[in-house]
């Protein structure tokens, strides 16, 4: 259970997030996540290296590694989409929050959730349009991805990046990953990357931080 | 928590208007910050507080120990004796040139999988033995007491006075294997392990001689090659211009730390793959592989189609025939064969009026004649090619004469000892100074060895049986021929009981033994049928070094990061106290005296800084032990990418066959004469024959009654059966039955609904996994799930060994891929593991499209 001994403090809290508006945060650098969806084996080191990190038990996964696959025997095909949190530059999660614990970093653009400050309520749960804030019935709260802010502040990068046996997962500022300028291992020669795969929700909604190279069959029109 | 109380905060959270919140919230948008009346705090980022950051921990670089394919880094991250996390390889522990984020294709990280990922679960499991344990049930009915070591050593030590005196030097089986695996120092193994050597020494032992995952390759790159060392390095892969997959799924078993990787590169740079398997696996979607589907354990037939079309087309390497090999064609027989049959006589059908037509193979194999031609044509004209022949097609009834096939190819277009080529097989790259303990004239004394997957046969048939039976290895003394009367079992690193074919024979063979001991740092399916468990201490909580698993170039220090967990103790002090027990403990444990059990460092540091001084003498690796132990890894820089074979092809080395050649047609299977005084008992053929398994699809008088072929590949979230009660693995993967969406359809079968699968010899239960990725009439059961049987001998984890049989082909390779199933739709429990809350939610996402 996370340390909510301070109820007072929270019902305060609360009182202050109905008056206090959500201006979003402009950070000075956005980081965002890059996944090759075509050279990902789909072997999920990430996610484990995740739940390691975080301590998560089994139910939340902040990472997820989905198997796509389609086409008839024997001309099949498959591939891997790879998400955990988005890092949006209009998170939908944050404005549900009646607690204000959710907010996005001024330096990175990093959207975390003050661990001391969930109530548990999963309103940003339901807002996430990709599925990002899980729910932990151990501790009844809800936390996810925060790219793991002591490694960055550490000058590195987080777990799921760094355990990558690929090397198809990869951050970076997100408009340079975009426009193609940043040095990453997850971009292969000629390779193109994009901001929706197929069975992606809209990043029209909340324009989320991330790129992806896409399968051919993954692609999405325009 | 109850589930009440769930469904109350649940509901509670539905109930909120989320439409009619977010216009609040968007209407009081003008106010600022400025009202907060909280407190400022540093925002608690983690799900759990207090949350440690690095600077507050010790880390340790280390390695995993589990017996895969690879051998990848960890660092644990520790709190006091309470290892918190583990990372990986980020290129800081390589010595001045390292550095964070230092990752080369000379010199690549060695990046941990989801299975070292999860070691922290695995180490402070509810499943983790911490205390010796004595039977006080019937045997395999679990039920166990706590008991002192003194009682528990006394206890073993005892019982096997009494059933060497009373059964002979052959009354106890040695069934240790790699479970814990590659350490130089704690090492569990067939037979450089620990247990081999305090058997041997003690005077009783029957040894199992066939390795279980990858016997008939082994048997293959012996006769072929004379070697088991025909593997290239992991970085050649990255050189070559075709990579032919055969049965081989990099993304799951990854032989070699960075094999996936530098496909990745080779086909960055303009690779081509193909997979040939009945299964579309993720390799072949990663590397955008041209897959063939084939039907199980018919590989050497459609191999022989393709060198048809070779020899007809002309498109072999003639020049390497002539200079290379031994009866690949009448020119290359030697003058003792001369006159008879030739690889190409068999092949064009001059021998047995039967030519090896792409046609002929496509009858048995499945595949068209014209994909059979095309790859043949691919292959041949493709230079440098690898044609990577896996082991699993080798699990078969008469496996071998898939591998030898595949080498047969292999040679004659000319592929072996060049850079982007490959003569894999087996795949064994480096050879690695492996062996800190005492390895002398005591290790590996056996006075019977046996075929592993027949114990239980020759448990229940003693006396009545033959050799060739059971797989006898011949001796030079009296004991040649006797048949083993087996009396008890030791594991060590094995979780053999849960894992060899044809579970229901075993749990009838293992109630006529006397005694069953198993050492494991974790209580398994075996444990529960031992009358004694013995707590081992994991790889975190002992010094050992790490060993690359056949590829890869380095070794990683491995410290006792935490202090043993309960009362458990290593392999290496329990034997030892035995020993001492026994009358031997000085002979086996040179270095220690009895004291060893109580504090092992010094001696275990003696063993390993003596065997670094070996390193460094064979290997010329210039640090000191201290500078290893500092940095955490040593990593070789080879000149050039490693590649088995270069100096007999460069330089003329003979190859280190009989011939020295080499053998398509082999020497020693053509010289023998009576294959029942052989270990292998049945005759295998001296060229690469096509040989009809015991089973297949095209047994049209079995498939009426069981009409699927089911293989049972490498798991990727397990190895083997170790890191099957991982929470956090099996959440990710479901222990499943993959079949085709068309026999789905027929058999009323969609994705998640419970299946039981069934033949003659057992009948598991589990959830099934619909797709087109696999071909018709095949269906996929990982192995390894812990076998949990119902009151109707059920087994409810889904163990595909309860349906395989333990017939193994004449050069000892299981016959795991070769089983004729059935399955239906039921209502019978599928549990995904022992403990009760395991769910499985991988099916939650996928998606079909």
């Amino acid at each position: 259970m996370a340390d909510n001994t301070d109820k007072t403090r929270i019902q305060v809290a609360i009182k202050e997030r109905k008056r206090v508006g959500y201006t979003p945060v402009v950070p000075d650098t956005q980081l965002g996540f890059v996944h090759n969806n075509v050279d990902c084996i789909g072997c999920r080191a990430c996610e484990i290296a995740c739940k390691d990190k975080n301590g998560l038990p089994p139910g939340p996964r902040f990472r997820r590694v989905m198997y796509v696959e389609g086409g008839r025997f024997p001309d099949v095909f498959a591939y891997k989409v790879n998400m955990s949190c988005n890092h949006c530059a209009e998170p939908a999660c944050l404005p549900t929050c009646p607690t204000g614990a959710i907010f996005k970093r001024q330096k990175d653009g990093i959207v975390d959730i003050d661990s001391t400050l969930c109530i548990g309520c999963r309103r940003c749960e339901a807002a996430c349009p990709f599925g990002a804030p899980q729910f932990d019935p151990t501790t009844n709260t809800v936390s996810k991805c925060n790219m793991c802010v002591d490694e960055i502040d550490a000058g590195r990068k987080p777990y799921c990046v760094m355990g990558c046996m690929m090397r198809v997962l990869d951050i970076g500022p997100i408009d340079k990953i975009r426009d193609g300028t940043h040095p990453t291992k997850a971009i292969g020669p000629g390779d193109h990357t994009v901001r929706q795969v197929r069975n992606m929700a809209n990043p029209d909604l909340t324009n989320p931080s991330i790129a992806f190279v896409p399968h051919p069959k993954g692609r999405v029109e325009g | 928590m109850s589930h009440d109380d769930r469904t109350h905060i649940l509901g509670s959270a539905l109930n909120v208007s989320r439409r009619g919140f977010i216009q609040g919230a968007a209407a009081t948008g003008a106010a600022t910050g400025l009202f907060r009346s909280v407190a400022p705090q540093e925002a608690k980022a983690f799900a759990y507080a207090p949350y440690p950051t690095d600077d507050e921990l010790v880390t340790v670089p280390t390695s995993c120990a589990h017996n895969c394919g690879s051998r990848h880094m960890l660092v644990a991250h520790k709190k006091g004796d309470v290892i918190v996390r583990l990372s990986t390889d980020d290129g800081r522990y390589q010595g001045p040139e390292g550095g964070y984020g230092y990752d080369t294709e000379e010199v690549p990280q060695l990046r941990a999988c989801l299975r070292g990922r999860s070691y922290r679960a695995r180490l402070y499991s509810a499943e983790r033995l911490l205390y010796p344990m004595v039977r006080v049930g019937a045997r395999g009915e679990g039920k166990f007491k706590r008991a002192s070591w003194d009682a528990a050593l006394d206890y073993v030590a005892e019982r096997m006075v009494h059933i060497k005196n009373e059964y002979g030097p052959q009354a106890l089986l040695d069934q240790s294997y790699a479970g814990a695996s590659y350490g130089v120092l704690h090492k569990s193994d067939q037979i450089e392990g620990l247990l081999g050597r305090f058997l041997g020494m003690f005077g009783c032992r029957t040894s199992s001689w066939s390795v279980p995952s990858y016997q008939a390759t082994t048997f293959s790159s012996r006769m072929t090659f004379g070697t088991i060392e025909d593997g290239n390095e992991d970085d050649a892969f990255a050189h070559s211009k075709l990579i032919i997959m055969w049965g081989w799924n990099p993304a799951y078993t990854f032989h070699g730390g960075n094999t996936f990787y530098y496909m990745r590169l080779a086909r960055q740079r303009g690779c081509r793959f193909v997979l040939i398997d009945p299964q579309y696996t993720d390799a072949a979607s990663s590397y955008d592989a041209w897959w063939i589907p084939i039907r199980p354990a018919t590989d050497a037939a459609m191999m022989a189609g393709m060198a048809y079309y070779i020899f007809t087309q002309n498109l072999q390497d003639q020049d390497f025939i002539n200079r290379f090999t031994q009866g690949m064609d009448p020119g290359t027989m030697p003058d003792w064969a001369r006159g008879q049959e030739s690889f190409r006589d068999y092949i064009l059908g001059t021998s047995d009026g039967t030519p090896k037509t792409p046609e002929w193979a496509a009858a048995i194999c499945g595949v068209p004649a014209t994909d059979i031609i095309k790859l043949a044509d691919l292959y041949a004209r493709t230079k440098p090619a690898a044609l990577k022949a896996s082991w699993a097609p080798g699990r078969n009834s008469n496996g071998e004469q898939y591998n030898r096939m595949a080498a047969a190819l292999q040679a004659m277009t000319g592929n072996i000892g060049k850079l982007g080529g490959c003569a894999e097989g087996v795949g064994k790259g480096w050879h690695a100074e492996a062996v800190a303990y005492p390895y002398d004239e005591f290790a590996n004394v056996w006075y019977a060895s046996i075929k592993s997957d027949r114990w239980a046969h020759l448990v229940l048939n003693y006396p009545n049986l033959k050799r060739e039976e059971i797989g006898l290895w011949p001796r030079g003394d009296h004991l040649d021929g006797v048949i083993p009367d087996i009396r008890g079992i030791f594991w060590q690193g094995s979780n053999w009981f849960n894992q060899l074919p044809h579970i229901n024979k075993q749990i009838d063979a293992i109630k006529k033994l006397d005694l069953v001991v198993c050492n494991d740092s974790t209580i398994t399916p075996s444990g529960l049928y031992a009358d004694v468990l013995f707590p081992v201490a994991t790889h975190f909580e002992r010094h050992d070094v790490a060993l690359p698993w056949y590829k890869g170039h380095y070794y990683i220090h491995r410290p006792k990061v935490i202090q043993p967990l309960g009362e458990s103790k290593t392999d290496f002090q329990i034997y030892t106290e035995l020993a001492w027990r026994l009358g031997f403990g000085d002979r086996y444990n040179p270095r220690a005296t009895r004291e060893y059990f109580h504090h092992d460092d010094a001696v275990d540091e003696a063993y390993l800084s003596a065997w670094w001084e070996r390193v460094q003498h064979h290997q010329g690796v210039d640090i000191s032990w201290d500078e290893f132990k500092t940095r955490g890894t040593y990593k070789f820089r080879l000149p050039r990418p490693h590649v088995a074979f270069r100096d007999q092809i460069e330089k003329g080395i003979p190859f280190q066959t009989p011939s020295g050649k080499i053998e398509i047609l082999s020497t020693t299977l053509a010289q023998t004469t009576d294959f029942t005084r052989t270990a292998w008992g049945y005759p295998i053929p001296a060229i690469p024959k096509w040989v009809e398994p015991f089973e297949s699809l095209n047994h049209t008088d079995k498939t009426a009654e069981h009409p699927f072929h089911m293989v049972t590949p490498h798991p990727r979230w397990r190895t083997h059966s170790i890191f099957h009660n991982i929470p956090w693995l099996r959440e990710t993967y479901d222990q499943e039955v993959t079949i085709n969406a068309a026999d789905a359809a027929a058999l009323g079968i969609a994705t998640g609904d419970t299946v039981e699968v069934w033949n003659e010899r057992g009948r598991i239960v589990l959830p099934a996994y619909v797709t087109e990725r696999v071909m018709p009439g095949v269906c996929v059961v990982h192995e390894g799930p812990w076998l949990d049987l119902d009151a109707d001998g059920v087994d409810r984890s889904g163990n595909p060994d309860f349906l395989t049989l333990d017939e193994p082909s004449p050069a000892g390779g299981f016959a795991y891929n070769t089983i004729l199933v059935n399955m239906r739709k039921t209502d019978l429990n599928h549990r995904p593991g022992w403990d009760r809350i395991a769910t499985s939610r991988s099916h939650v996402f996928r998606r079909g499209v």
